[in-house]
């Protein structure tokens, strides 16, 4: 395979078995449609490459900023596109919330803006959904962009009405199959690959899936959000059905351990939600029957959404010398000096200050001749042993004096004699009116 | 299926609405609309956000927003805690000051006027100043009457963000967080008149991350005072906590995607006259946004400042209570609505129940939009029917709300209401939870309709007790049983 660009290699992904010992349908064969092989990482690829395409060469010609209301992968995927033609990328969304995409969409260059979070006083002026306050601005500034408009734009079903559809058809021989099941975002994909399918089966049945309405899965809609896309018609879906996060990480998780398909929550959602759907088909049928679902993107992009839900998948075992183990008695029993004998102490320059406050507080204003080690980083070298050797005398330092008695106590445990805390830590030394300095 | 939006009402409150024979002595008494106060509750509000102060062991004030009542049981109930209170008016301030609160103890915000601003200077109350021009007339004042420097906080706002770019609504109030040399070059000339104490925020959105990126605004905005010589001590965010109105979330979820479907005529209308509560249908598609408070919030209150503490700044990568603590600054906040969560209710007397050519069933009350005011806040939740006499027609009823203003639009909500049973002339409707902005923000005489009364409700020698709201006092003059 020898491409001119990376764009020539979305599309064309695998249709993959599910083995039937991991989902346990007995008259169904279920295929898992890899949508996470594409060059860029997900389906998205297709649609805005689709939906881009026919607008960049004007684009590139007056400098245009591409932009789309996107926190995922459709950004992801025109992050890229934008600067494989040399054009900024601006990413407009409602909130941010999964951590590794905002990173690499800054990484890939791109712009993101947050639109404003809901009022806590009414404001009935304030009537704007998301995308219409995205209009409004691009019709506010004086062009120089290009919105690909995913949740109106009917080149996004396109791209898979030609390509993700006819795929599934060529790979099961000429035939479409019996079920087909997909998380619905802009439902472009499902849209697409369903009037494809009919074409050749008006029987397939389509199920849709979406959030559950209290739970957030990255990339698709709740059961009321979707109401809000313009490209979802209820009329395409035989079913609508909702799945949880708790069903979409389960499903990935299945995904990832047992069929070799590092699946993002969408895909492990679509895999969950399949299975649910088609096990009280399954039990009826007599005959053999096929099914196909999409596996958007992949994990890795979600590892902070999956720590987050499922803290449980990510133990690691303890670490020696970690302060939550140092109990209140051995606090009780770490010594402690009050301002006047602590000023003392560091006019006699009898030893070592550390200051475990952070870097900013402390080169605001600090006491003269301490040095600052921030708690964390204070923490992460306790670990490693003691940072400094017996025979130095220490006195530690934090806002009120508890962190300070915490970390006293720990190093006496781990065999430092003279380490000392400031009672009543550094806001204690400041009413009591002793000398703060800045350098 | 009725598509209730039941009321979260704590022990207190329903120890209060189980008193339904006092409940309809007061309505009968004192007219309708009554506003009920029960002041004992704010104080345990007070020790809620305190006790957030606590576990992050940070110093500093909270300042009740006195806006959201215009109750004298509840401030002069508030200066006889720890708490301090935040004035937006002459006569909020007059009124602080008359229940109490010494001056170190009281913040000035909002728009001010020339009289504000003297009181605040003659009193010694700290200034949250909005502008540039008025850090300057305060200048002037303190200057022209030979008076002692004034505290001031700066109050800021447009706070920018790096990486994400964070919008957040423009704002009338507040100085720019980029131009605050000039506040400061301003603060420094008029050093003999004007001393910094602090900086403050108040942003109106739920939203953390907004907050976020303000209070670490601040703490960028003293480090630029600590660089100068100056010493604020104190970062003032606001106030804006929020109040979980529904004891039911699952009721929530399952209304606003009812009023989504009816909105896109998939279901009987569920509002007066088709009204999509900013969500309308187009082209078979639902736009706009749902324009309603969000009345189920489950990290609410006292729990919110704990989430906002916990977050870590964008910049510095700590958790925001810690950077406070860090720099040994004071947190100071503005709770209203937050402050008076479960702290009072609205009894309102049936006038009339009728039942429409149409199927509708017509509930008019001896009160207006004005007096309970859930629509103009948005507010959707129910209110708890009090019979006088045994249950009328027992099962589940749903009615739509009249007011007592000849006015088309005086409906008390706009949405068709649930009632577990129907009620009757005479019968009362009490609309609780209401004491923050919802009982008397807008109440108004229009067509010389009476202004409801107040009263405080409270408990003395374990039995409710009650008077006028302006004769309560937290030293109770014990009754002698007869
Ligand atoms: C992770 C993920 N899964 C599923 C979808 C749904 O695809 P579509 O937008 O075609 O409905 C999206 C779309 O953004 C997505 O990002
Ligand atoms: C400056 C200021 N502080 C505090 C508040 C109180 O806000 P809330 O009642 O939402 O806590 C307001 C409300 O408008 C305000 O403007």
């Amino acid at each position: 395979m020898r491409f001119e660009n990376m764009t020539d290699a979305i599309g064309n992904t695998p249709l993959v078995r599910i083995d039937a010992a991991v989902h346990g349908l007995r008259n169904i064969d279920l295929y898992a449609k890899m949508e996470l092989l594409n060059p860029f990482g997900s389906l998205k690829d297709r649609a805005a490459w689709n939906m881009a395409r026919p607008l960049l060469a004007q684009a590139v010609e007056r400098g245009d900023t591409v932009v789309e209301l996107s926190s995922g992968n459709t950004a992801k995927a025109l992050a890229v596109i934008a600067g494989m033609h040399g054009l900024t990328f601006k990413s407009v969304t409602n909130r941010m919330k999964v951590t590794e995409i905002k990173d690499l969409l800054l990484l890939l260059g791109a712009e993101i803006d947050e639109l404003p979070g809901q009022a806590e006083c009414l404001d009935p002026s304030d009537t704007d959904d998301p995308l219409t306050r995205m209009y409004h601005r691009l019709a506010e500034s004086d062009g120089g962009y290009l919105h690909t408009d995913q949740y109106f734009n009917e080149l996004n079903v396109d791209a898979h009405l030609n390509g993700t559809g006819p795929e599934i058809v060529k790979d099961l021989d000429g035939r479409a199959p019996d079920y087909f099941i997909a998380c619905v975002g802009t439902a472009g994909s499902s849209t697409g690959v369903a009037a494809a399918l009919r074409q050749h089966n008006p029987e397939v049945r389509v199920v849709g899936l979406v959030a559950h309405k209290s739970d957030f899965i990255p990339g698709i809609r709740t059961i009321d959000e979707v109401h809000e896309v313009g490209l979802f018609d209820p009329d395409v879906y035989d079913e609508v059905e909702t799945i949880t996060a708790d069903d979409a990480i389960d499903g990935l998780l299945t995904l990832v351990r047992r069929c070799g398909t590092l699946a993002g929550p969408t895909g492990g959602g679509a895999y969950q939600g399949a299975v649910r759907h088609l096990r009280a088909i399954d039990a009826q049928l007599t005959e053999r029957r096929t099914a196909v679902f999409i596996v958007c993107d992949r994990v890795e992009s979600y590892m902070s959404y999956l720590r987050e839900r499922r803290p449980e998948l990510f133990g690691r075992p303890p670490r020696r010398n970690s302060l939550r183990t140092v109990t209140d008695a051995e606090v009780r029993q770490a010594a402690v000096v009050d301002v006047a004998e602590a000023e003392r102490w560091i006019a006699e320059r009898r030893g070592l200050v550390v200051d475990l406050r952070s870097p900013f507080a402390y080169q605001a204003l600090h006491i003269d001749g301490s040095v600052n080690i921030v708690d964390e980083i204070f923490a992460e070298l306790l670990h490693g042993g003691l940072p400094f050797g017996r025979r130095q005398p220490v006195l530690l330092v934090c806002p009120v004096g508890e962190k300070s008695a915490r970390y006293a106590a720990l190093l006496t445990r781990m065999g430092h004699p003279d380490v000392r805390s400031l009672d009543g830590g550094i806001i204690a030394w400041r009413d009591a009116g002793a000398e703060l300095v800045r350098d | 299926m009725p598509l209730y939006l039941s009321p979260r009402i704590g022990p207190t409150l329903q120890s209060a609405l189980d008193e339904t024979a006092l409940m309809a002595q007061l309505s009968d008494a004192l007219g309708s609309p009554l506003g009920v106060i029960l002041p004992q509750q704010v104080a345990d509000n007070v020790a809620a956000f305190r006790s957030i102060f606590s576990a992050h062991r940070l110093a500093g004030q909270i300042y009740y927003a006195h806006k959201a009542n215009r109750s004298s049981a509840l401030v002069r109930e508030l200066a006889a805690t720890d708490a301090g209170i935040d004035v937006a008016s002459l006569a909020e301030l007059q009124h602080a000051l008359g229940a109490g609160f010494g001056p170190q103890r009281i913040m000035a915000t909002g728009p001010k006027n020339e009289e504000f601003l003297w009181l605040c200077a003659v009193t010694g109350v700290t200034v949250s100043a909005d502008s540039v021009g008025e850090l300057a007339a305060l200048a002037t004042l303190v200057t022209n009457w030979s008076l002692p420097r004034v505290r001031v906080m700066a109050r800021l706002s447009g706070f920018s963000s790096t990486g994400v770019r964070f919008t957040s609504r423009r704002s009338r109030f507040g100085m720019s967080a980029a131009a605050v040399s000039e506040v400061l070059d301003l603060i420094e000339k008029h050093a003999g008149a004007l001393d910094l104490v602090g900086m403050a925020f108040h942003l109106d959105t739920i939203g953390l991350p907004e907050k976020a990126v303000a209070l670490e605004g601040c703490l960028g905005a003293l480090d630029e005072c600590r660089r100068r010589g100056l010493r604020p001590w104190s970062v003032d965010i606001g106030g804006g906590f929020g109040v979980d109105y529904l004891a039911d979330g699952t009721q929530w979820e399952r209304y606003t995607t009812a009023l989504t479907e009816a909105v896109l005529g998939r279901r009987a209308p569920l509002t007066w006259a088709g009204h999509g509560y900013g969500l309308r249908a187009e082209g078979g598609h639902v736009r706009g946004a749902l324009n309603l408070y969000p009345a189920h919030r489950p990290v609410s209150g006292p729990a919110y400042l704990d989430r906002l503490l916990r977050t870590t700044a964008p910049e510095q990568r700590r958790p925001l209570g810690t950077l406070l603590l860090d720099n040994m600054y004071d947190l100071h906040v503005e709770p209203g609505r937050a402050l008076l969560d479960q702290c009072g209710l609205v009894l309102t007397r049936v006038l009339e129940v009728r039942d429409e050519a149409n199927g509708d069933t017509i509930v008019r009350l001896d009160c207006n939009a004005r007096d309970v005011s859930l629509e103009e806040h948005g507010v959707l939740m129910d209110p708890v029917v009090v019979h006088r006499t045994t249950t009328a027609a027992a099962g589940p009823v749903g009615v739509y709300l009249f007011g007592n203003l000849c006015l088309e639009a005086d409906l008390i909500t706009r949405r068709k209401v649930f009632l577990p049973s129907r009620p009757r002339t005479g019968d009362l409707l009490a609309f609780v939870n209401t004491a923050g902005y919802l009982m008397d923000f807008s109440a108004t005489q229009a067509l010389r309709q009476p202004i409801g009364r107040k009263v405080a409700l409270y408990r003395d020698g374990g039995a409710w007790r009650w008077c006028l709201d302006e004769q309560y006092w937290p030293v109770h003059r014990r009754v002698e049983a007869a």
